[in-house]
């Protein structure tokens, strides 16, 4: 463990990309929309203890991944349908399906819950894969910061699209804060929009690694990472097929 | 993206490669040593990947390695929110239906296609992605 990302390393890092994961452990440190501070940390345990579980390793293994008996491996500060929702989701994201996000939700864990849990499993995996993919040690986890969740729910979000609500950008007002770069945003980034908070967090990282949402559709223009369009689409794509994501 | 990439740099892709791990070839500088530093990533495999970032060190230098290295991170994140959320896909970045798309990548296999196939089918608003 480092007390911050990066360090130590004699690896030129971007700026960007080293603030958005300071900024990012200090955003899932803090009261959330639904989780306070201290839940929100146990949830990034939780995200680390779960690549070491035994059943989600069976789960893996099995052709049907509902058909296995079991408990997952968990730290013990979560509920069932929360360590259920991580572990599933870190280890065999691919083949969740509506019925078992529908049949979480069914255990007591709320919309909002969910999907800001969602959120911050994206970022703790995108940040950990980062440092990992570099050889560099897990941030040590921050200390959890006081304060109570703002409870939000945005008025227009409502469950059409996805498994989960969803707010489409002409249903977003001005209590949501700013959420969308533009009304033709795609599903990817509209998918966490019932947790405003948590997609601002999630794109405030996600937009240092792979490309800011105005470049993303600019293929006529010099990339402006250090390999090129076509080797960061050979990246992109083959991580979505070794996970079976059709993203 | 990768086609659109592509066909920006005047070069074609065989897509099935984005689930067949390119093995036929791509006309993209060290795309076998990125494939690779992907799959060992992917894979979680601390040896492989060091090896990996040892061969592709020398081919895209620091800068390079550390944007490799971003990127693999940065889709770790997208396919939990896509996988976690269950976004609708059926169309491409530039709006195009998706299924002859899906066939020749070679993704209609995937799970999710079998488990839930409406979310493939195309909305009313028209966007995309």
């Amino acid at each position: 463990m480092s007390a911050t990302a990066f360090a130590g390393t004699d690896l030129p890092i971007r700026a960007d990309l080293a603030e958005s994961h300071e900024r990012a452990w200090q955003a899932i440190a803090a009261p959330g929309t639904w989780l306070d501070g201290q839940r929100r940390i146990a949830v990034a345990a939780e995200i680390r203890h779960a690549f070491d579980c035994a059943h989600c390793a069976r789960i893996k293994a099995a052709l049907s991944p509902n058909a296995v008996a079991g408990a997952h491996d968990s730290r013990g500060e979560l509920t069932f349908a929360e360590v259920e929702l991580i572990h599933r989701t870190v280890n065999d994201p691919g083949r969740l399906s509506d019925a078992w996000a529908q049949s979480l939700l069914a255990e007591g864990m709320s919309e909002g819950e969910y999907v800001e849990i969602a959120g911050i499993i994206a970022m703790v995996m995108m940040a950990d894969t980062c440092t990992r993919a570099l050889g560099l040690p897990n941030r040590a986890l921050p200390a959890a910061l006081p304060g109570e969740p703002t409870r939000y729910r945005p008025p227009g979000a409502r469950k059409e699209a996805a498994w989960l609500p969803i707010v489409e950008p002409a249903d977003a007002v001005a209590a949501d804060g700013p959420m969308y770069p533009s009304p033709k945003a795609g599903y990817i980034y509209r998918a966490l929009s019932s947790v405003p908070q948590t997609l601002r967090d999630y794109w405030a990282l996600a937009n240092c690694h792979y490309l800011p949402g105005p470049m993303i559709y600019r293929f006529d223009q010099k990339s402006i990472r250090a390999i090129s369009r076509p080797q960061t689409e050979i990246i992109a794509s083959r991580v979505s097929a070794l996970h079976q994501c059709l993203y | 993206m990768l086609r659109e990439s592509m066909q920006s740099e005047g070069k074609q892709v065989a897509l099935g490669g984005v689930t067949k791990g390119f093995a036929q070839g791509i006309d993209v500088a060290h795309a076998a040593e990125l494939v690779e530093f992907t799959e060992a990533v992917v894979a979680r495999d601390a040896a492989r990947t060091a090896a990996a970032r040892a061969a592709l060190l020398p081919l895209l230098g620091t800068a390079g390695l550390v944007d490799a290295a971003a990127t693999v991170a940065a889709f770790h994140g997208f396919v939990r929110v896509a996988d976690a959320i269950g976004i609708p896909h059926f169309a491409s970045p530039a709006g195009d239906e998706l299924a002859d798309l899906r066939a020749e990548v070679g993704i209609d296999a995937f799970h999710r296609m079998q488990d839930t196939p409406a979310l493939a089918r195309p909305l009313a608003d028209g966007n995309h992605r």
